[in-house]
């Protein structure tokens, strides 16, 4: 990025950056705790588990904040149907606004793993690459299966009025295999996207701030610009570049995420031998 | 495009709707028909009485039936012979109403000195509960004894209720001791663990499979674009470079038309947002810095 031109582009509304900062926080303690938990065996997690008071507390912290992500999810889906096009319902699903996954994407991978020897031209996505829509809808298939084995996990008595006890014992095992592919995309996939691209050094702020970097997105993303000007709709995409301080928070906010982030990749890899399942 | 478009519909309907269904049906379904979990299995028929009732539940006695956590059948095999069916219920240990019958200094051992494997459970990791605490004081009845308080039939109601206030006999089913969930023996005994911790584990092995290298190639290429030299350089360092720029030409010459080609074919195929639109926008000034061709 040579040339700094600071014309961003709208990328995200106020409520779905709203969503995301909630999500973090309630990822990071679900992280936090869910280690803790499956860690106490070793020094590590149950220093961990005493910063949130202890093996029960922490155990307590979890199951609520479990129950405040169930909650988050809802409203999210009651969001989506505010956001469908319902007029031409099941079209609209399949346009390039879409995070649906649709033939595009699968061509557009194929097509950036043969632009990673460098022998062609870096595919030109449109509003979402495939690697955001992923994003996406991992969050959305973890919070289904994450929520739905906490919540057996969390309320057994109930649970067994009507499944049989030993779909316990599969819950327990598919919600820590989630968790663990949860944490794992996020820590390394996610955090590497937003901050180790070359033009997302050091931090990526589009979630944060709203907008994306107007020359890196056209670069990115050229079909998309392109539609929107065609539609005209680009003049009133564009946005200056957020204050100084509010920059410093969403940095500050970012790193700190990042900081909890690889603490538990590094800290959990380092103790894996000490896991008491 | 359209014709893409209906078949990704059509992939929707088969690859999501229908385990979407499926699922919905499994969660529903024993809220209509709650009698996967326990069936109520009371004799009302005195002369049975004794056989199928304990004596303390009678009315409402339940047994788990086929909510069986496990799939191993009681048999009556050990070694090459057989035993017979009276011969079974006096030799076979889990069908004594002692189960350490006959076994020398057993007074003088410990549990785990014999079980060193049954102590790795949760209820044992993370509560602490002891062995005892469960299967109780001497003698320890065997699982399968028919008035151990062990017995899936009253296990609910005489060992999980200490803990678990209102368990019901479902919740007995839940297997304290599991086997390993990616063992032979788990998938011989408890399958639906196998599998589905086997299926978790290959959803988590093929996503860090597809993306680690994938965000690693793009770190390289980023590098790469930023030396102005192409990845593939980069990559095969080792090679003395006169080779691969020889090999590289030549790549280059055979297959950038083909691979190009077929890309705008695709372009035009698969992407919804016509190629046409591009020619509207202004280009960035360092374009052609930025691409390697």
């Amino acid at each position: 990025m040579g040339t700094k031109t600071n014309i961003r582009i709208r990328r995200f509304s106020l409520i779905q950056r709203l969503f995301h900062v909630l999500l973090i926080i309630s990822f990071m303690t679900q992280g936090c705790t869910g280690v803790a938990r499956m860690y106490i065996g070793s020094p590590w997690g149950k220093w961990l588990a005493s910063v949130f008071g202890g093996y029960a507390n922490a155990t307590q912290i979890h199951k609520y904040m479990g129950l405040f992500m169930i909650c988050l999810f809802l409203a999210h889906i009651l969001y989506l149907c505010f956001k469908i096009d319902w007029r031409n319902f099941p079209r609209c699903l399949f346009s390039p606004d879409s995070l649906v996954p649709q033939p595009q994407d699968i061509f557009e991978s194929t097509h950036h793993v043969f632009w990673f020897f460098g022998l062609i031209k870096a595919p030109r996505f449109d509003r979402w690459t495939y690697w955001e829509k992923f994003d996406y809808w991992g969050v959305f298939w973890g919070i289904i299966v994450l929520g739905l084995t906490g919540l057996m996990l969390t309320f057994p008595l109930l649970v067994t009025r009507i499944l049989p006890g030993w779909t316990l014992n599969v819950a327990l095992w598919v919600h820590r295999i989630e968790a663990i592919l949860a944490m794992g995309h996020v820590f390394v996939i996610h955090f590497f996207v937003g901050h180790l691209r070359s033009h997302n050094f050091p931090m990526d702020r589009t979630m944060f701030e709203g907008s994306a970097d107007l020359d890196a997105t056209i670069h990115e993303k050229p079909f998309w610009i392109a539609r929107m000007a065609h539609e005209g709709k680009l003049e009133s995409l564009l946005v200056p570049q957020a204050s100084l301080l509010k920059r410093t928070v969403f940095y500050v906010f970012g790193y700190s995420a990042i900081a909890v982030g690889l603490f538990l990749l590094v800290g959990g890899i380092i103790n894996s031998p000490s896991i008491t399942w | 495009m359209k014709k893409a478009v209906r078949g990704m519909r059509l992939v929707y309907l088969g690859g999501v709707m229908v385990p979407l269904i499926g699922l919905i049906a499994l969660l529903v379904g024993p809220l209509l028909w709650p009698v996967w979990a326990e069936v109520k299995g009371g004799s009302k028929i005195y002369r049975y009485r004794e056989r199928v009732a304990s004596g303390y539940y009678e009315g409402y006695e339940v047994s788990p039936r086929r909510a069986r956590a496990t799939v191993a059948r009681p048999s009556t095999k050990r070694g090459l012979a057989a035993y017979g069916a009276s011969s079974a219920l006096v030799r076979i240990r889990t069908r004594l109403p002692d189960s350490h019958r006959g076994l020398k200094f057993y007074y003088r051992n410990s549990c785990v000195e014999c079980h060193p494997k049954q102590t790795r459970n949760l209820h044992s990791v993370r509560a602490g509960i002891t062995c005892r605490q469960c299967h109780g004081a001497e003698p320890i009845a065997a699982i399968k004894y028919h008035y151990s308080p062990m017995n899936p039939i009253r296990r609910h109601a005489y060992v999980c209720t200490k803990c678990h206030e209102g368990a019901n006999v479902a919740f007995g089913t839940y297997l304290i001791h599991e086997p390993r969930a990616e063992s032979a023996a788990a998938k011989e005994n408890f399958p639906v663990l196998y599998y589905a911790y086997w299926m978790m584990l290959l959803l988590l092995g093929g996503t860090l499979a597809f993306f680690i290298p994938h965000i690693l190639m793009v770190f390289v290429q980023e590098l790469a674009m930023k030396k102005k030299k192409p990845a593939i350089d980069f990559l095969l360092f080792f090679i003395p470079n006169r080779f691969i720029v020889q090999w590289r030409e030549k790549l280059i010459k055979k297959w950038k038309p083909p691979i190009d080609k077929l890309i705008f074919f695709m372009e035009q195929k698969f992407v919804v947002a016509p190629r046409q639109l591009l020619s509207k926008i202004r280009k960035p000034a360092n374009d052609d810095a930025k691409d390697i061709h």
